[in-house]
């Protein structure tokens, strides 16, 4: 039957022929619709990564704009001295009573701390030959052992200064504070009780200090007769005492020998020897407080956080190109290697990532993180300008120098000739990476602040996305092929950079290498591609707490 | 990659499987959404929703007939679906006069038979065009049509009809046809 002025079968049929012919190519925004909405873990995966790196981007700011925890919880005992500095101390000011006790009074807490050696019957500093002087900054963060040693030892005492010292343990007889045989049966240290500021005494803290409660040395009775002089001199105040072996060796601060004779010889001790004899009770309590009652400094030095950026110029090496490919070109009449034809330049990329460093030793580090990088690099292409927008014929957005230099409109495709003239154009790879380099560091040269250094790592690295084209297997054009590219492959970096300390930051700045170690296309692709990154990396490091 | 396995990896939801089938197919569904679709754009996000549903709904794919037909019969209800959420869609289907319409020369690109022949087909008004393609290119029954476009049979007929004349119309116009007493010249011209 007809319906009109053609045969409805002839007709229908022409139109359904025509129409089933016709192809167009979607953009690649269609798949990536299709697939997000299919694999939403992936998403999640990318959303993890993101937090991953937000929150290793927001400890690394904390750290490197706001104080560290570690540098308050140093502090506390700063603090603490100070208050305790100027704190009441009946047991010491009673029995002392115009000796200068500057070393315990601090007008600013984290000023120095004065600590003067004066005699008995001159309290204006500085008049007497012996005065003594040492400034300790009690509020310095980190306050070693032998740091503190090394200041005590400044203190020029006499040539006669005893081994064994007395920590202070007094109390003052009759006002009801405690009983100097209570610290000595127990072998608790007042002072360090005080010194902290804790209502109760950690007895065995303080019995596994060095030294605590050993009265029973052999130099106790040199000590104590010292102390008996000193309360001599108070009245009816008693001073008991709690020996502690001096671990100061330095200048003055004698590791042999006892207490001046003079002192040691019993009440007649002269004011000078029992200045001095103060002065070393206040030495010894000074170091005995921060061996026994400042908090121990964390092990830092050890753990570093580094961050790293790189602006980075990209290459690729392609292979497996057949440079006698019989079939090469569309009317089969190109000589040369296909290898040639192609148009590849480099372009900037970046890398931005957060390590954590542990020293294994002084010069050797290793280390682990994450980074994030982006590749580039530029293909020339040729075609038309209908080509790029993928509407046509297959997805096809761009053919190789060779093509172009064909004659226009001679070239087919299909049945579809190339329109003409062709364009050149620039068609830009782009690789989106998230890696977790893995590698060491090693210090070649230099000093604590300046210093030269090595470092390698390997780097298993996840695909997070691409825009790139691949070569078809004709070497003719370029098309998309984003299911033919490896989403996990391995990397090698290699880096040398000079660093340089600034406070408590390391800055470093070198080059750097990346190489993919294997291809960036699956075993589906004849070819194989492997890209190659140098850069120059600008890092900062700063110790952990 | 054989169909089959193309298959059983997208019922195992696997990206490389779905993006190969995708590669496969999705050039001429596009160009199927493109038919129905007021442009490009509408064409791609047709096709989109369309693959979606058809890897969403791959368990329910029976073996019985051709893969191919199975994914087509699911992009044309995405399109017809998207199409009558379109108030000017729905009044064009009573639209049965539509000797005003006028063709625009400038509108129908040179480029191929093919392609000329599509964007013939896309000069049409939208029920024309929804009619034509469902009936002479997807091979839908008018009653099926008519079902699927909630409109009488009979009124598919008519816009069927309209629809060819106006296409013949077009296409003699743009040269691609030839009138019928040169029938054998344009069977040649064509094929």
């Amino acid at each position: 039957m007809k319906e009109s002025n053609f045969y409805s079968d002839d007709f229908e049929q022409l139109i359904r022929d025509k129409t089933e012919q016709y192809k167009m190519y979607p953009s690649e925004r269609v798949w990536k619709g299709v697939h997000n909405s299919l694999h939403t873990r992936r998403r999640w995966f990318i959303g993890s990564m993101a937090l991953l790196v937000t929150g290793i981007l927001f400890f690394a700011g904390r750290e490197l704009i706001t104080p560290s925890a570690h540098s308050v919880l140093v502090r506390k005992p700063a603090s603490t001295a100070a208050s305790i500095a100027e704190a009441p101390k009946p047991w010491l000011a009673a029995h002392i009573p115009h000796t200068a006790l500057s070393a315990y009074h601090s007008a600013n807490p984290s000023s120095p701390v004065r600590h003067s050696n004066t005699a008995e019957n001159n309290s204006e500093e500085g008049q007497d030959p012996e005065y003594k002087e040492i400034s300790i900054t009690l509020s310095h963060p980190v306050i070693d052992p032998s740091d503190l040693s090394g200041w005590l030892s400044r203190v020029q005492l006499p040539d006669h200064a005893p081994e064994i010292a007395v920590i202070a343990a007094r109390t003052v007889g009759g006002d009801g504070s405690r009983p100097a045989e209570d610290g000595l049966r127990t072998g608790v240290r007042p002072g360090a009780e005080n010194v902290s500021g804790h209502e109760s005494t950690d007895a065995s803290r303080v019995d596994a200090s060095p030294g605590a409660g050993d009265l029973a040395d052999a130099d106790g009775l040199s000590a104590r007769q010292v102390l008996e002089s000193l309360s001599g001199r108070g009245g009816n105040t008693r001073m008991t005492g709690r020996l502690a072996r001096n671990r100061s060796t330095g200048n003055g601060v004698a590791a042999d020998g006892l207490l001046p004779d003079s002192v040691s010889r019993g009440n007649k001790a002269s004011a000078a020897a029992i200045a001095e004899a103060q002065d070393r009770q206040r030495i010894n309590w000074l170091h005995d407080y921060a061996l026994n009652s400042l908090p121990v400094p964390s092990k830092r030095g050890r753990t570093f956080f580094q961050l790293t950026l790189s602006p980075t110029v990209n290459y690729r090496s392609l292979n497996g190109i057949d440079p006698a490919y019989e079939k090469w070109g569309p009317s089969n009449n190109f000589s040369g290697n296909p290898a040639q034809m192609i148009n590849v330049s480099p372009a900037f990329g970046f890398e931005f990532g957060g390590s954590i460093l542990y020293r294994l030793t002084r010069n050797l580090s290793v280390k682990g993180g994450l980074q994030f990088n982006f590749a580039r690099y530029k293909i020339t292409a040729f075609a038309d300008s209908g080509s790029q927008q993928g509407t046509d014929y297959d997805s096809y957005f761009g053919m190789v120098q060779a093509m172009a230099n064909q004659a226009p409109g001679t070239q087919q495709r299909g049945n579809a000739p190339v329109p003409s003239p062709v364009n050149k154009l620039t068609l830009n790879n782009d690789y989106y990476q998230l890696s977790a380099p893995i590698g060491f560091e090693l210090r070649v040269l230099g000093n604590e602040r300046l210093q030269f250094n090595l470092g390698a790592t390997i780097q298993p690295s996840y695909l997070l996305g691409t825009s790139s084209y691949m070569l078809s297997q004709d070497y003719t054009k370029y098309s998309k092929e984003p299911a033919k590219y490896r989403k996990w492959n391995i990397s090698g970096g290699l880096e040398a950079f000079l660093s340089y300390r600034v406070g408590n930051i390391r800055w470093q700045v070198g080059p750097e290498f990346r190489y993919q170690f294997m291809s960036t296309y699956t075993s589906q692709s004849s070819f194989s591609e492997n890209l190659k990154t140098y850069g120059l990396k600008i890092g900062l490091t700063k110790a952990l707490p | 990659m054989t169909e089959e396995a193309i298959l059983q990896g997208c019922l195992k939801n696997e990206a490389a499987a779905q993006r190969e089938l995708y590669n496969r197919y999705s050039p001429k569904m596009l160009a199927v959404c493109y038919r129905f679709a007021h442009n490009r754009e509408d064409a791609e996000d047709m096709l989109q929703e369309g693959f979606i549903k058809v890897f969403s709904q791959m368990h329910t794919f029976q073996n019985k007939g051709a893969f191919e037909g199975w994914i087509r019969r699911i992009i044309v209800h995405t399109c017809i679906n998207n199409l009558k959420k379109n108030k000017r869609f729905n009044e064009s289907l009573d639209i049965v006069h539509a000797s005003g319409v006028q063709v625009r020369e400038e509108s129908v690109p040179s480029i191929v038979q093919a392609k000329q022949i599509v964007e013939c087909i896309r000069i049409l008004p939208i029920g024309y065009r929804t009619v034509l393609n469902l009936y002479a290119i997807e091979g839908y029954s008018h009653k099926e049509i008519a079902d699927m476009l909630d409109i009488e049979e009979s009124t598919s007929r008519s816009q069927y009809t309209r629809a060819k004349q106006m296409l013949e119309e077009i296409l003699i116009r743009k040269k691609i046809l030839t009138k019928p007493r040169e029938k054998a010249d344009w069977l040649v011209a064509v094929r």
